[in-house]
């Protein structure tokens, strides 16, 4: 009799194992693949018509004038006829909205270059800090005023070299530039910590003996595939 | 009488033993786990440049870049929407990492606002 108690307790135990040892399965069973998912909105100067971009051209040389409808956008060093390069995106289109939680992993600003200079230039990105309009802004009431070189190069955001000479950042015309990159600031009107006036290009030495000049697809030459572009790449949950 | 005992003791093991496997799928909750992504692992965290390869009016396919060799061999899936279409497509990501070009399924118009989605599964 005792023999029989000992097997069903000896079966007892067994069941018991298996059952633990399902149970311990079972959470050995999860694992997860790697899933990363990125969301990029990307702002364009098209149509024409749109108010998602607006760019304009301030010149020196003609201090009093707008050129908010011009087709071209010029950022040049010269003595006496500097020009500068002020462009805007409307963050708000990005559908959906970008949340002011979200972590702007890259911000890349994006310009069709036409024409570039023979040497390599480089070129200042400053966040703007007043407001303008594409149809008003002229060199003589630019928010950073009429002062050549100013701001200081050191407070861009950032810097990209563009020129025909071997070797420099960007060197073929005719195509997008690289290296613009806006993160921080993208990040900082997202999160709300700073106001979206958009960016000023400038070269980063004006006031050149000899003119150098690089030339921009603007929004109303309404050429889609040479609109100004504004590449957000971004996490939600980071 | 010893058989009895035997049943009880079946018993005070057996229910235990089952209370603990059914508790251990009980933690098994999928609010939990979907809830914390963070759980998830990722195999980057590095700002990709996402760019639009265009022909004429339309993008026509998509050039990620940035891509660590931690990412090597992961499946991209990209989708554009232009709030109006939406088309995608899917690569793999070079073993190495770097960049990968995923060609859209139907061109997808140009317009001033437009969203893109990336998502890389694995490796």
């Amino acid at each position: 009799m005792s023999g029989r108690v000992v097997r069903v307790a000896a079966i007892a135990l067994a069941i018991a194992a298996l059952l633990a040892g399902a149970g311990f399965a079972a959470s050995l069973n999860f694992t997860s693949q790697a899933l990363t998912p990125y969301r990029t909105c990307v702002l364009s100067g098209t149509p024409a018509t749109t108010t998602v971009a607006i760019d304009a051209s301030v010149r020196q040389g003609s201090a009093t004038s707008n050129f908010g409808t011009i087709t071209t956008n010029d950022i040049a060093s010269a003595n006496a006829a500097n020009r500068r390069l002020y462009v805007r995106f409307d963050l708000s289109q990005c559908s959906p909205a970008i949340a002011s939680s979200a972590v702007i992993r890259l911000a890349t600003l994006r310009m069709y270059a036409t024409v570039l200079p023979a040497v390599c230039r480089t070129v200042d990105i400053f966040r703007v800090t007043a407001t303008w309009t594409e149809a008003g802004i002229t060199w003589n009431n630019q928010p950073f005023g009429t002062a050549i070189n100013n701001p200081a190069s050191g407070s861009a955001t950032d810097t990209y070299g563009a020129g025909t000479a071997t070797g420099c950042e960007n060197t073929a015309a005719a195509s997008y530039i690289s290296g613009a990159v806006v993160t921080a600031d993208v990040a900082a009107f997202v999160a709300g910590s700073a106001t979206n006036f958009g960016w000023m290009l400038r070269d980063d030495v004006e006031g050149s003996a000899t003119a150098r000049t690089q030339t921009y697809s603007a929004k109303n030459l309404g050429t889609a595939g040479q609109a100004p572009q504004l590449v957000i790449t971004y996490v939600t949950v980071p | 009488m010893a058989l009895r005992g035997a049943a009880l003791l079946l018993a005070a093991t057996i229910v235990p033993s089952l209370a603990a496997a059914f508790a251990a799928s009980l933690t098994f909750d999928g609010r939990t786990i979907g809830m914390d992504a963070e759980t998830i692992p990722r195999c980057t965290n590095a700002g990709l440049s996402v760019l639009q390869n265009v022909s004429g009016t339309t993008v026509i396919s998509l050039t990620v870049s940035g891509l660590p060799s931690a990412c090597g061999s992961a499946t991209l899936q990209v989708t554009v929407n232009n709030l109006i279409t939406s088309s995608g497509g899917t690569a793999t990501v070079p073993s190495g990492g770097g960049q990968v070009t995923v060609t859209l399924g139907t061109a997808v118009a140009i317009t001033a606002a437009e969203q893109v989605d990336l998502v890389l599964t694995g490796p």
